[in-house]
């Protein structure tokens, strides 16, 4: 039912969600949690800001932890009380009827607006069935709203570990199109692949035709894949790329760990240098340049 | 076009006042109610500019009838969810009511569903009102669902936003009135729309509030608003520009503004009838905190994550109108 202890989760939510509620609105959400009745649940789901307000909430390095521990890759951090309190009603929603269960979420994801679209996506992780959520998710890839991608896309371990190749490549060039910080994307060595890194190289051809800039983290992605094409890009961008463009292709040419990769890079000691003694890494890049 | 007259003919005769809308920079404008969906991006671009920080949306006819329960869903939704996230990409906080219109309530079987489905929305941020809702043939359906919809605002706390019909429009605005007022709601929560000379004077001796909407050719003119404003004065007044997928104006509040300060008005009652008034109203509802519009990075947490968003490549990126060149 789920990948994960879904009981030890539910308590360490209620601990966080109990010391950054009020009384009051505790006793108002515990009254919500474990209904059966969907008019209720909506009701509740699309109250909870008014109930919880939207601040940041505050939770230990300790239990911070113990959440990880429970679900890795899964975290709170940063949410807002209104967001806590969604969780917390969706994890106490019964999902031993399967049919029921999903009906019941898929409703609140047909009638929400973004601040739901967003807690619903960024609870996809801890939801039971997890085979289910799939096409959901693949779903929620094709939105235009920014929050609701950066949902799906920033520290949210789903995507990574359930969407198929052609949902997940999806994910991955819709945040390029959409100018995503990729870093913040669990899994993106993990789930590189043959196709995605054909169809990052041909965006690249594009992107060089329109005279436009291209995101350098999208090299790292073909680092596996390396051909002679791709070689011969990334000696483009070693000879007439900016500082950052540099340093992305050689972090993808030392991460392919290719013979033609390293005899590329030997023309370039001070790139190479940097690498190895970890001055130089994929978080640490030279900033952007404005205006090209 | 079957017509053999040209664009030109149909031009206005009366001469026209340039536009100069300098006079009135740095005034903040709410429109409390324009139909965002209908309209481009250069429209949102040009409304940012004149000064409009905040809007709200109401629930109405798409122009043809629905014909099932779902585009009603996804057109409600649409206006919580994308066009909510459209408007924020320049800058423009976005409300909305929602509910059945009065067009729409004559298809009673759709309408019973409709009715259904409603609370799904109503409890949803941002959602100020219901409305539009109200008369247009003043059948009996509609009627009966404009019944309804005051016991559901009632139900929820919410404000009322009252379309009146184009025809028989004043014993239509009365009798809108009327069954307010049976239904124990309190005038101050009804926001009574589309209103002109000849109805004004009940909707505000009643406590009602008073919207008017100034809409080219059909509803009020501006200079029309500017005399109103000069006799009634900015209590409980408030204009609108309703723009929507007809020959409309969304700037039509900050011209009307600019023209008032032109005549004569004062500072002061240009803010209460094209910003603070729309606000008091329609924060009844609880949803309305100034400071998201007023200071973009709000004391609101959230908030502040969301306008970061809209500043982290959020903002749409201007083109040079001027310029030959697309790239």
């Amino acid at each position: 039912m789920f990948d994960y202890d879904a009981e030890r989760l539910k308590a360490l939510i209620i601990e966080v969600s109990r010391s950054n509620l009020s009384p009051d609105t505790w006793t108002w959400l515990s009254e919500n949690l474990s209904s059966e009745d969907s008019r209720q649940i909506n009701t509740a789901f699309a109250l909870m800001p008014r109930k919880t307000g939207k601040s940041v909430i505050q939770i230990s390095k300790d239990l911070n932890s113990k959440i990880d521990h429970v679900k890795p890759g899964f975290t709170v951090e940063n949410w807002t009380t209104d967001k806590l309190g969604r969780l917390c009603l969706l994890l106490h929603l019964n999902p031993a009827d399967q049919e029921k269960y999903i009906k019941t979420i898929e409703n609140l994801f047909l009638a929400a607006e973004v601040s739901e679209l967003v807690a619903l996506y960024s609870s996809l992780p801890v939801l039971a069935w997890p085979d289910r959520w799939k096409l959901r998710c693949a779903e929620g890839i094709r939105s235009n709203i920014g929050l609701v991608l950066e949902a799906i896309m920033y520290h949210n371990p789903y995507p990574e570990k359930y969407l198929d190749e052609k949902a997940w490549n999806q994910l991955i060039l819709k945040a390029f199109f959409t100018d995503k910080d990729i870093i913040q994307i669990p899994g993106i060595d993990e789930r590189a692949n043959a196709e995605l890194a054909l169809t990052l190289t041909d965006y690249a051809h594009e992107r060089w035709a329109a005279k436009r800039k291209i995101n350098p983290f999208l090299w790292r992605f073909t680092s596996k894949f390396l051909d002679e094409g791709l070689i011969h890009d990334l000696q483009k961008v070693l000879f007439e790329g900016s500082l950052r463009e540099k340093q992305a292709a050689a972090l993808t040419l030392v991460q392919s760990g290719s013979a033609s990769a390293s005899e590329l890079l030997k023309s370039y000691p001070e790139l190479l240098n940097a690498i190895k003694n970890n001055e130089l890494n994929w978080a640490n890049m030279a900033q952007e340049e404005e205006n090209n | 076009m079957c017509c053999s007259h040209s664009f030109e003919d149909r031009r206005p005769q009366v001469p026209s006042e340039a536009m100069d809308l300098e006079i009135i920079r740095g005034m903040k404008f709410f429109d409390p109610h324009v139909h965002m969906s209908s309209r481009t991006t250069d429209d949102y671009q040009a409304m940012a500019d004149a000064g409009v920080v905040a809007l709200i949306e109401p629930a109405f006819w798409l122009g043809q009838p629905r014909t099932g329960i779902d585009s009603f869903r996804d057109y409600y939704s649409s206006l919580v969810g994308w066009e909510r996230f459209r408007s924020s990409q320049f800058g423009i906080k976005h409300y909305c009511t929602i509910g059945l219109n009065s067009r729409e309530a004559n298809n009673e079987k759709l309408a019973a569903e409709v009715m259904e489905i409603l609370p799904l929305f109503i409890y949803k941020e941002g959602v100020v009102g219901i409305g539009e809702i109200g008369f247009d043939d003043q059948t009996a359906a509609e009627e009966k669902y404009y019944r309804l919809q005051l016991e559901l605002a009632k139900e929820a706390g919410l404000p009322v936003q009252v379309h009146t019909p184009h025809r028989d429009k004043k014993r239509g605005t009365q009798r809108s009135m009327d069954i307010a007022i049976e239904h124990g709601i309190d005038p101050y929560m009804v926001i009574i729309d589309h209103n002109n000379e000849e109805t004004v004077k009940e909707v505000l001796d009643r406590g009602f509030w008073a919207a008017f909407t100034i809409y080219p050719f059909t509803k009020m003119g501006n200079e029309r608003m500017v005399e109103v404003a000069k006799q009634y004065g900015p209590e409980r007044i408030m204009i609108n520009s309703a723009a929507d997928w007809g020959i409309s104006d969304p700037l039509a509040i900050p011209k009307t503004a600019a023209l008032m300060k032109l005549r004569g008005i004062s500072d002061e009652d240009i803010r209460l009838i094209t910003y603070s008034n729309a606000i008091t109203a329609f924060a009844q509802s609880g949803q309305i905190d100034e400071n998201d519009f007023t200071k973009p990075q709000s004391i609101d947490q959230s908030e502040k994550f969301e306008g970061n968003t809209v500043l982290r490549g959020g903002q749409q990126p201007r083109t040079d109108k001027s310029s030959m060149i697309i790239s």
